[in-house]
């Protein structure tokens, strides 16, 4: 086996040992074996799962958008597709309909949040060949949608805005056990999905151009990267909130340590990684509960944001 | 091998009109004209990027309508470099080569053996071996477009289209360039057309030269230099 394979091999070990970790720092002390029980089904499993589908969907979005625009500063955070899920999820909260939130209110309406804004990008992506303006216009997008919502807040009843702020800060443990197999559900499509695209994402690296000329379907693999992505940031942003950063750093940090541009390696680096990520910030953070309470947003960008910089000066 | 009838090529607008003309296999055409004359468009066209405005235009028997909506088969066809590669962070040479292999995988992109051995060989066949494990961002201008020739081989269609694959490279590297190409048409039903701006090396080789000014194409055979320059003036006279 190659170095690749064995790094991977590694990760996966990790990831499996980490989850035995994250079991154990989220044990609460119960009194009996039918509480325990309880505990575990409806809080503490929901949790591992978050964490794992969550890490593992935005970094397989991030390599995504990376592909399809050519850009590896690219994702589903800076092209307003979470922005999109957020914008939608912000109108049921603040906008009267509380109510909604408990059935499939909450993940409809971030889906289809994230669909309209990649339909969006899609079209602008369609008139706007260069990929800074698109950039720009996903960073306006999240822009506006961000006025919106503030707007929004000014209006809400104060128990309306701490929901919406709670939800805001992102969080592993808003998913509840009746929720787990739709989150996992569509992960899986998005992830089978995506599996089939792999000789296009190879061609892809060569500019949409030569992957026309390589028998690639460019069109219909534009949507379809687009629908992924779509699929995968909005049922997580519905269930977790938004999560940043993960779908940029991560497959950046692919791609150096692994050295390729293979398509099938990058995304089971971006699988294990993104889960093993957020799942070592999940425990990090139950760690230091008893000191300070930092929601999971917060530690994916204290690691998340310096990485991204120095990326950024490296390259320049 | 490539056939032209009443053919009207251009973006939106009409540029080039060509009556008749037949490309034949075993040759390496040369198409030369001034800037702004529509070559870039004319290979477009034959790579089915920009569709025809009217007429008829086949490649190797099928027509440019249907390579255009067929991919697997157009990428079976028609091999085009184009204009300049600028080299990829974490792509090394073999693996940059192997995508030219990717018509023939499954939809994982999972590379064969045989398919490794053919990316060896030609690139053993242009003398680029040493280059291999190299990362195609660290590779010179030259090197660079090598290396997408090696590509465009290894994709192992009847038809190859190139885009001004001279303008980087060395005197040596021309040649050499040329060379491969003469070799890789005449081994089985192949054929180059390549634009230039290098009318002394065509002329040297004696490719079949096609000179495309004011609209028009010429064939043009056994011309001297200042014949050619002349046709190509042409189109830029008014």
């Amino acid at each position: 086996m190659n170095r690749k394979g064995l790094l991977l091999l590694l990760l996966a070990l990790v990831l499996l040992l980490s989850c035995f970790l994250h079991i154990q720092f989220t044990e609460v002390s119960s009194t009996s074996a039918a509480q325990a029980n309880v505990l575990w089904w409806e809080f503490r499993f929901p949790r591992l799962i978050s964490a794992l589908v969550a890490g593992a969907g935005l970094s397989l979005s991030g390599l995504l958008m990376q592909n399809l625009f050519r850009n590896p500063m690219a994702g589903p955070y800076v092209l307003g597709i979470n922005s999109g899920a957020s914008l939608t999820t912000a109108l049921l909260m603040l906008g009267g309909f509380p109510l909604m939130l408990h059935n499939f209110g909450l993940v409809g309406s971030s889906l289809l949040g994230a669909f309209l804004a990649a339909a969006f990008m899609f079209f602008v992506s369609w008139r706007v060949q260069q990929t800074t303006g698109l950039l720009l216009v996903g960073l306006m997008f999240a822009s506006f949608t961000g006025s919106i919502e503030s707007v929004l807040q000014s209006w809400a009843s104060p128990e309306q805005v701490k929901q919406f702020f709670l939800w805001n800060m992102g969080s592993l443990q808003q998913l509840s056990a009746a929720q787990v197999p739709w989150l996992l559900t569509l992960f899986t499509v998005a992830l089978l999905w995506s599996l089939l695209l792999i000789r296009s994402l190879n061609a892809f690296v060569l500019g949409q151009d030569q992957a026309f000329q390589l028998g690639v379907r460019t069109q219909r693999v534009r949507f379809s990267m687009l629908a992924i992505t779509a699929l995968l940031a909005g049922s997580i942003t519905a269930y977790c909130g938004p999560i940043a950063f993960v779908g940029l750093a991560i497959p950046n940090l692919g791609r150096q340590l692994l050295r390729t541009q293979d398509h099938f390696l990058l995304i089971i680096f971006c699988l294990l990684f993104g889960a093993l990520f957020l799942l070592g910030c999940d425990i990090l953070s139950v760690y230091l509960e008893p000191y300070f309470s930092l929601p999971i947003n917060v530690l994916t960008s204290l690691i998340g944001a310096p990485y991204i910089a120095y990326l950024v000066l490296r390259r320049s | 091998m490539i056939s032209f009838q009443n053919t009207v090529i251009g973006y939106q607008h009409p540029l080039i009109a060509i009556e008749n003309l037949t490309l034949h296999a075993g040759k390496v055409y040369a198409l030369l004209g001034l800037n702004g004359s529509g070559k870039s468009t004319l290979l477009k066209t034959l790579a089915a990027q920009t569709p025809l405005l009217d007429g008829a235009l086949t490649l190797n028997h099928f027509p440019i309508t249907q390579l255009a909506k067929d991919s697997n088969l157009r990428a079976q066809q028609i091999a085009f470099v184009s204009s300049r590669f600028d080299g990829i962070e974490h792509l090394t040479v073999v693996e940059y080569v192997a995508l030219g292999r990717i018509p023939y995988l499954s939809v994982f992109g999972k590379v064969t053996v045989e398919d490794q051995q053919m990316v060896s060989e030609t690139l053993k066949d242009l003398g680029l071996t040493h280059l291999a494990q190299k990362r195609t961002k660290e590779l010179s201008d030259g090197e660079k477009q090598l290396v997408s020739l090696a590509r465009a081989f290894v994709q192992d269609t009847p038809v190859l289209l190139l885009d001004e694959p001279s303008s980087f490279l060395d005197f040596l590297n021309r040649e050499n360039l040329l060379l491969a190409l003469l070799k890789w048409v005449s081994r089985g039903q192949r054929c180059v057309l390549l634009s230039s701006h290098d009318i002394d090396l065509c002329l040297e080789h004696n490719l079949p030269l096609l000179a495309l000014a004011g609209g028009q194409i010429q064939e043009l055979i056994g011309q001297d230099k200042k014949e050619v320059v002349s046709v190509l003036l042409k189109g830029a006279v008014h």
